[in-house]
């Protein structure tokens, strides 16, 4: 089989996946106990039953679930519309474009930095095996994988605002609310740095324990003990021979991690009060606002997909034997 | 580390300063910078129902009337109003010179016009079609005067129009559709209040207030108010402490000690119109579907010997931290208008005594200290709310307690939609621990307790049934007399109290705290810090 048939069938199969995760989610959202009025309106207002009703109709929830609702939602998505939120009364498209940009931002950016120190601390680390250097990262990267996110946060933030100054929460500072993020680069890099520490950190140790681990493996093969035999230095053994194939579960891992950064990192977000995707998934869910819930798992399941996609063409290249399956 | 310090330390440090640069006007303007947890859902009067969004519109609407700190409706826009000998015809006199934000001037056909509109569109306008029950025509008899006509008098009636804020017509009038009216955001809001909307920067939960020169009753002392969204309190609590923000709505009660203890920093408790209570199923045998619950819960003994074993001032001292005040009725304390009822002697604390009662009743104590009247055993589910960190002790205590007296309760944490769905239409439930936050008036109290409330879809959480409960209800909603309207008011929460739908636990306080340092002249009062009042009134600390 040639890379593209095999890409054409990945692609197929993706799609199948999202038109079952499209379904899953439209039912999944309305078997849960509860009424989406009330959770809308809450508990401490007095919203009459009259108008209860006229806000369950304007939203289609006193047609029956099926055929109705579900061929509205279906045809509605077909036009492109994902509808507006109940909740918000914004278009969820809107909100869900307006909290992707800071989501990926900060999650990116965490990502990034954690990947090159975790994989260059991994690489290190398996290469100097059982010397101080490798037990010294070995328990830092275990104690950072370990520790809980939002404690972690906590700490930075109050260490961070106390003796730095750093803002204690927010994307930028009242005073450029409403400007483009890309106008006032500095204050939102202030506001950055904590949230990212924090989730460079985290990732960090994961990242470092599967490098380890897997330059280890490779180290133990055959081919490096031919490599050295050939008289290659370390740095040749270790670039051309060893990373390339310890690269391998990295990549799984990376995809597998960016695809999900569209969730968000909910705890990361709510100790810095970052206004992302990770929040307005719980508070869709709190409120039981299909609209809003229903385009969030959109996104969510095409960004998994999507990575995973990545992920298997990105094997094609690191790894012939993919190609022949 | 150090180095990764050291690093960090440089980059904030040239970061703040561009930052702090680009952001320092000339002319050093007065800012009150206020952090909370929540943000207004949106600035539409039409479709808004938090209690941000009312914090927000109370700073920059005016309605005719408004309530004052002490409980007492004063004039807003209204500068006097009286009604008919009947109550049927209230009339509306506006003070004068009264000025939109954009500078146009305010008429009374305006106001009419912002209190017919949900009368006409019930279904457009959810937040506020309730006050305008019962009205049956609104109209500017001249430039400065308005008149409601109702079909019945209304007992609460400045309370209603406190909440029907003078809109400005053209961005309300030309929706077509409920739909496209709840739509609308009013990102630029236009008001008469002493605030004008500046900035509302949703996403990043940022809003700025300016202050309005020309406000009727005086320009406020700041010039600006920044509202800033947390999603954390502790963050919020470290905000205060640095100083990132002035003065913070809520301080949660495990860190209230800690914020007291700060240099600069004033907290206050005061008392609030929250409260805690346990719900007993008491929907009528007859409902549709037939309640399901523990038989034992009918018997008035079997509640009264609840009732003596609950201990209230140890669940204040215990969960609320001593913020807070044991409670015996629906109607917290702090309402103005005397409509607490303070003569209701509460049961005291007594578990022997709790014990005899239900021994007397005829529940003996059985081999696994269970108590039981032939098929009847004193167990129970109970149930409480996840959505407060309270309910779980809370209901710990109370297993602990009722343990000894031989019952027996196995708590449970619900979600608040499960919760809602178990109790109607299902009656599902034996005892569950919820709260409310009460009205400024009473009626919206009092009619969590109406028969017709427990429906799906209606507030009602015990199923309580009482028709003369009921008539009482209707009654006082349209006696015009306020000592007589009290009266009745005393009369159904003694109801309340004696049958035990509920046995009401606490009355929550609510916490802020601010930066004396910085700031003064704040008035305390259950309206909170953040009241038009109290934002009027503060200015910086020279």
């Amino acid at each position: 089989m040639n890379r593209r048939d095999y890409l054409l069938r990945k692609l197929a199969l993706a799609l199948v996946t999202l038109a079952v995760v499209v379904v899953l989610n439209f039912i999944l959202f309305r078997v849960l106990p509860g009424d989406p009025i009330r959770s809308v309106i809450g508990r401490n207002v007095r919203i009459s039953q009259d108008t209860q009703a006229a806000l369950r109709a304007q939203f289609g929830l006193d047609k029956p679930v099926f055929p109705d609702q579900f061929f509205d939602t279906l045809g509605q998505w077909a036009r492109g519309n994902l509808g507006i939120s109940w909740s918000l009364r914004q278009p969820v498209a809107e909100v869900l474009a307006a909290k992707l940009g800071n989501t990926l931002l900060l999650i990116g950016l965490g990502q990034v930095l954690s990947i090159v120190f975790g994989v260059l601390l991994g690489l290190v680390a398996g290469w100097k095996r059982k010397t101080s250097l490798d037990v010294c990262a070995l328990t830092f990267s275990l104690v950072a994988w370990a520790i809980p996110t939002f404690w972690l946060g906590i700490i930075l933030l109050a260490a961070g605002s106390s003796w730095l100054g750093l803002p204690t929460g927010g994307i930028v500072s009242p005073a450029n609310a409403g400007k483009p993020l890309y106008q006032v680069l500095p204050d939102v890099a202030r506001h950055l740095i904590l949230p990212t520490l924090t989730l460079t950190i985290l990732y960090l140790g994961e990242y470092m324990l599967i490098m380890r681990s897997s330059i280890l493996e490779v180290l133990s093969e055959d081919y490096i003990l031919t490599a050295r035999a050939k008289g290659m230095s370390d740095w040749q053994v270790l670039r051309k021979h060893a990373l390339k194939n310890a690269m391998l579960p990295l990549v799984t891992m990376i995809a597998l991690n960016l695809g999900f950064t569209v969730s968000g990192a909910i705890y990361v977000e709510t100790v810095f009060s970052y206004d992302g995707l990770g929040k307005l998934f719980q508070t869709a869910l709190a409120k039981q606002d299909y609209p809003l819930l229903q385009g969030a798992f959109l996104l969510l399941a095409i960004s998994v997909i999507v990575a995973n996609m990545l992920a298997d063409i990105l094997y094609t290249y690191l790894d012939p034997r993919v190609k022949a399956v | 580390m150090k180095r990764i310090l050291f690093v960090l330390t440089i980059l904030s440090l040239a970061l703040s300063a561009c930052g702090g640069g680009a952001a320092k006007p000339t002319a050093a303007p007065v800012v009150l910078h206020i952090g909370w947890l929540g943000k207004p859902d949106t600035l539409n009067p039409a479709y808004a129902f938090l209690t941000e969004s009312t914090t927000i519109f109370d700073l920059t609407y005016n309605a005719l009337v408004t309530e004052g700190p002490d409980g007492k409706y004063v004039g807003s826009l209204a500068k006097e109003w009286k009604h008919s000998d009947d109550g049927l015809v209230w009339t509306f006199t506006l003070r004068d010179g009264l000025k939109w934000h954009n500078g146009e001037a305010l008429t009374a056909e305006e106001v009419a016009w912002s209190i017919r509109a949900p009368m006409e569109n019930p279904d457009g306008w959810a937040t506020n079609s309730s006050y305008v029950i019962g009205f049956q025509e609104v109209k500017a008899l001249d430039d400065k005067t308005v008149q409601i006509t109702l079909e019945n008098p209304v007992g609460n009636m400045e309370y209603r129009v406190s909440f029907l804020y003078a809109l400005y017509r053209k961005d309300f009038e030309g929706f077509t559709t409920p739909e496209d009216l709840q739509n609308f955001n009013n990102f630029n809001l236009i008001g008469t209040g002493p605030f004008k909307l500046q900035n509302f920067d949703k996403e990043k939960g940022i809003l700025v207030l300016a202050a309005n020169p020309d406000y009727f009753e005086g320009r406020p002392n700041v010039d600006q108010v920044i509202f800033q969204t947390f999603e954390n309190s502790d963050a919020m609590v470290q905000a205060l402490k640095v100083g990132d923000i002035d003065m913070m709505n809520e301080v949660p009660s495990s860190a209230f000690e800690t914020v007291k203890g700060f240099e600069n920093v004033k907290a206050i408790a005061s008392a609030s119109r929250g409260l805690a209570e346990l719900i007993i199923n008491s929907a009528p045998a007859t409902n549709d579907p037939a309640p399901i619950r523990n038989a034992a819960l009918e018997d008035p003994q079997v509640r009264l010997a609840l009732a003596t074993a609950i201990n209230k001032k140890d669940l204040v001292e215990v969960v609320l931290q001593g913020l807070g005040a044991p409670a015996a009725t629906i109607i917290p304390p702090v309402l103005g208008g005397g409509f607490w009822h303070n003569p209701i002697k509460d049961v005291d604390f007594d578990l022997q005594k709790a014990a005899q009662i239900l021994e007397a009743a005829g529940y003996t104590l059985g081999a696994d200290g269970v108590r039981a009247k032939g098929d009847i055993r004193l167990e129970f589910r109970l149930q409480f709310a996840s959505d407060s960190s309270n309910y779980p002790r809370v209901a710990d205590l109370l297993t602990g307690w009722f343990k000894e007296i031989g019952v027996k309760t196995t708590p449970q944490a619900v979600d608040p939609d499960s919760l809602t769905a178990a109790i109607t239409p299902t009656a599902d439930y034996d005892l569950v621990i919820w709260g409310w936050t009460s009205d400024p008036d009473p009626d919206f109290m009092l009619s969590v307790m109406t028969t017709d409330q427990f429906v799906e879809g209606g507030w009602s959480d015990s199923g309580y049934s009482n028709p003369e409960y009921d008539a009482l209800y209707l009654q006082q909603q349209v006696t015009l007399d306020p000592a007589e309207r009290q009266k009745i008011v005393w009369q159904m929460q003694e109801m309340v109290f004696n049958d035990r739908p509920y046995i009401v636990l606490y009355y929550d306080a609510s916490t802020q705290s601010y930066r004396s340092d910085r700031f003064t002249g704040f008035i305390e009062s259950p309206l909170g810090l953040e009241a038009a009042i109290s934002l009027r009134s503060v200015k910086p600390v020279k």
